[in-house]
């Protein structure tokens, strides 16, 4: 009997010149074999595959199909739990076609740690093994992470990582790129289910949105392999800046008009008195209020149909606001999960099959209750790819 | 005692009176030295300033022929047909969310007037200046706004409004400003064929959908910047009459929603603090390309999204 190849490369193969940098392919051998046929990474990134303990319930109805292999399971981990400022993760993988591959972060959260030039000597002596950061290069001392998922015909994956949680001080930016096969239709589209949060910080340590600068990116694209060409489907992209920064070296000079600032600028106090209560200390928390999480989850393809549909209806199906109950013998609807009070969320069918639902909640645990609480009540999650994908939930 | 604090009330009530009297004054002095934003952009000129010879008894037919101060009040006018105003930019959402705030509406109000500034200028403004300086894109730039769009309620607005544009462009404004010979700007030229060929995909496209080429939409930010730059306003203008036209908007719907009354909107409107915050979120965006744009206000986007659920509306969204 042929032994399937699992040519797994040392991670300590010098062939990945830079840190951070992981590569996976995942591929069907025959018969109907999942396999990772790539699967390299350097420090401080991490990736395990976890041996395959879920086995999909075989569908008599569309076993060969809709169900056509059995999800791998990676874990993307990084040493300390996080990113360090200057660390740049860039993970790639690739899904061929009728493979399925479930993507967790099994630490919890994701720390972004804070940036301070003046205590990059302190990094280095706890972590010898990360490079001397250039001084005051905001760029560079940046913590980054990069994700680029090519997903095949009939192929899917399910991300469901754990919050991004940044520190005070910190600055991080992220940018996660998905591209579907064009050319593949109706039931052949690939699949996709992908979350993306952010907290407020460590409440435990009293942080509330006092990090500098936390940007997140996802994109869906197109690609035609015929054409060479690429639409973009989706992007969505939050900005948590808190401004403290110039934005321009060059145009860095005050916005004054014309002396009018210097002499005017006590009654232009005066003249809004009501605003200068409001005026924040912290930009971004007046941004994201009442909020202490934000996030997105993005759903698209077959195999997530279901679950879009179930959003969907979740979110038309929510009470009214501001209607009153005019019938008092009728009894106030059951609160299921998705009324709870703490959760602010919204759900759409935007273009090209997509379900996107963004969300607000007064902090992690109650996020995460709802979110974990909705996806298994719907249960195709678990179906298709097992518990272990709502690990993070 | 009682009487003590009477009286100096009534002097603080009559200072901050005279205050706000000489503030207006100055405003309007400064208006007319007002100068351009701070810009990076090499093609473009400033016209915000009217020449000092406005005060010479002599008409000069040429000071307002030569800049582009027509189309700059065309563009500006709340009677432009857009229905602009059937939208409230989630302001309706927000009050309904935030009852706890009603006590203070103005207070409120001011909150939600900036939060929906600085949302417009990250997510929009970079789809206008990029219409403006590259009207040829205008394709990409709609499908790429429209892939940017997180609600339905949103799309729908800017798309009925980027309709409408296109709609007052071809029926009033294009007989007067396509002239060849009209513009010595060949983007302005550029702009025109480029509207032209837009509106064109866009009738022979119409119900025509692909799972992943859902043809053009006409979204109203990318159309702005290229309508505005077919009708000769300058990149400055053009920007900040987006914005301004949008708080416009939104003090529209505020008077409506009995939130404030039609003088108190018209004083915040001229106020310069809504100035000041306008101009700092241009210069933010001025050189924010269009993949980098995002939300940078997450709160609006629930409002926004959840305007559907709201059990009694008047606005659109």
């Amino acid at each position: 009997m042929r032994q399937p190849t699992m040519p797994i490369r040392s991670p300590f193969e010098s062939s990945i010149a830079k840190p951070g940098q992981g590569n996976v392919v995942l591929s069907l051998l025959p018969p109907n074999n999942p396999t990772l046929t790539t699967l390299t990474y350097k420090y401080p990134l991490k990736l395990v595959p976890r041996a395959p303990g879920f086995i999909p319930e075989p569908d008599p109805a569309a076993l060969s199909d809709k169900c056509p292999s059995m999800p791998v399971h990676l874990y993307l981990l990084t040493y300390g739990g996080g990113l360090l400022p200057g660390d740049h993760i860039e993970v790639s993988i690739k899904l061929d076609p009728r493979t399925r591959m479930v993507v967790t972060t099994p630490q919890g959260s994701t720390k972004i740690f804070k940036t301070d030039s003046k205590t990059d000597s302190n990094f280095n002596v706890i972590k010898g093994h990360r490079k001397k950061l250039p001084a005051n290069e905001s760029i560079s001392d940046m913590s980054q992470q990069s994700l680029d998922v090519k997903i095949g015909r009939q192929a899917a994956i399910c991300y469901l990582p754990d919050p991004s949680v940044p520190y005070k001080d910190s600055r991080y930016a992220q940018v996660q790129k998905f591209t579907v096969d064009a050319s593949a239709k109706g039931d052949q589209r690939s699949s996709l289910c992908v979350l993306d949060w952010v907290t407020q910080g460590r409440t435990s340590r009293g942080e509330n949105w006092n990090f500098r600068f936390w940007k997140g990116r996802n994109e869906v694209w197109a690609a035609d392999e015929k054409t060479g060409k690429n639409r973009l489907l989706l992007r969505d992209s939050v900005i948590l800046d808190d401004e403290s920064e110039a934005i321009d070296a060059d145009d860095d000079e005050e916005l004054d008009i014309g002396g009018m600032s210097g002499s005017n600028s006590h009654l232009v106090h005066a003249d809004t008195p009501s605003q200068a209560g409001l005026v924040p200390l912290n930009i971004i928390q007046e941004r994201t209020r009442p909020h202490g999480v934000v996030g997105t989850l993005i759903l698209s393809g077959p195999v997530f149909d279901s679950l879009g549909a179930y959003f969907m209806h979740q979110f038309t199906s929510q009470p009214r606001i501001g209607s009153r109950n005019w019938s008092s013998e009728s009894s106030a609807p059951e609160p299921s999960i998705s009324t709870n009070g703490d959760v602010t969320w919204t759900a759409a069918r935007v273009r090209a099959g997509f379900v996107l639902v963004k969300f607000g909640a007064k902090d992690f645990e109650t996020a995460k209750v709802w979110l974990g609480g909705l996806l298994r009540e719907e249960g195709s999650i678990a179906r298709e790819f097992g518990e272990e994908a709502l690990f993070c939930l | 005692m009682f009487a003590d604090t009477l009286k100096s009330e009534g002097l603080e009530l009559e200072i901050s009176q005279l205050e706000a009297r000489l503030h207006d004054l100055r405003s309007q002095l400064d208006a007319t030295t007002y100068p351009s934003p701070p810009s990076s952009h090499p093609d473009t000129k400033t016209q915000w300033t009217i020449p000092s010879d406005l005060y010479n008894n002599k008409f000069q037919s040429e000071s307002v022929r030569s800049s582009s101060l027509h189309a700059l009040l065309l563009l500006s006018d709340s009677a432009l047909p857009l229905g602009s105003f059937a939208y409230s930019s989630g302001l309706e959402s927000y009050l309904a969310h935030n009852k706890h705030l009603r006590a203070n509406p103005s207070v409120s109000f001011h909150r939600f007037l900036k939060l929906s500034i600085a949302s417009i200028a990250s997510t929009s403004l970079p789809y206008v200046l990029a219409g403006y300086r590259h009207p040829e894109t205008i394709e990409t730039l709609d499908n790429d706004l429209d892939a940017s769009t997180p609600c339905i309620v949103a799309q729908r607005a800017s798309v009925a409004q980027g309709r409408a544009l296109i709609g007052v462009w071809e029926r009033a404004f294009r007989g007067s400003f396509a002239a060849p010979n009209r513009s010595t700007d060949t983007g302005a030229q550029v702009a025109v064929t480029s509207i032209d060929e837009f509106s064109d995909t866009l009738k022979s496209t119409l119900g025509e959908v692909d799972e992943y080429d859902m043809g053009p939409k006409g979204h109203f930010a990318p159309l702005w910047g290229v309508v505005c730059r077919a009708m000769g306003l300058d990149l400055q203008q053009t920007a900040y009459i987006y914005i301004l036209n949008h708080a416009k908007a939104v003090l529209s719907a505020a008077v409506r929603a009995s939130v404030m009354g039609p003088y108190q909107a018209q004083n915040i409107l001229a106020s310069q603090s809504l100035q000041d915050t306008m101009m700092a979120r241009i210069k933010r965006e001025w050189n924010t390309q269009v993949e980098e744009a995002g939300q940078v206000v997450p709160a609006l986007d629930l409002w926004v999204g959840r305007h559907e659920l709201l059990y009694s509306r008047i606005f659109n969204s």
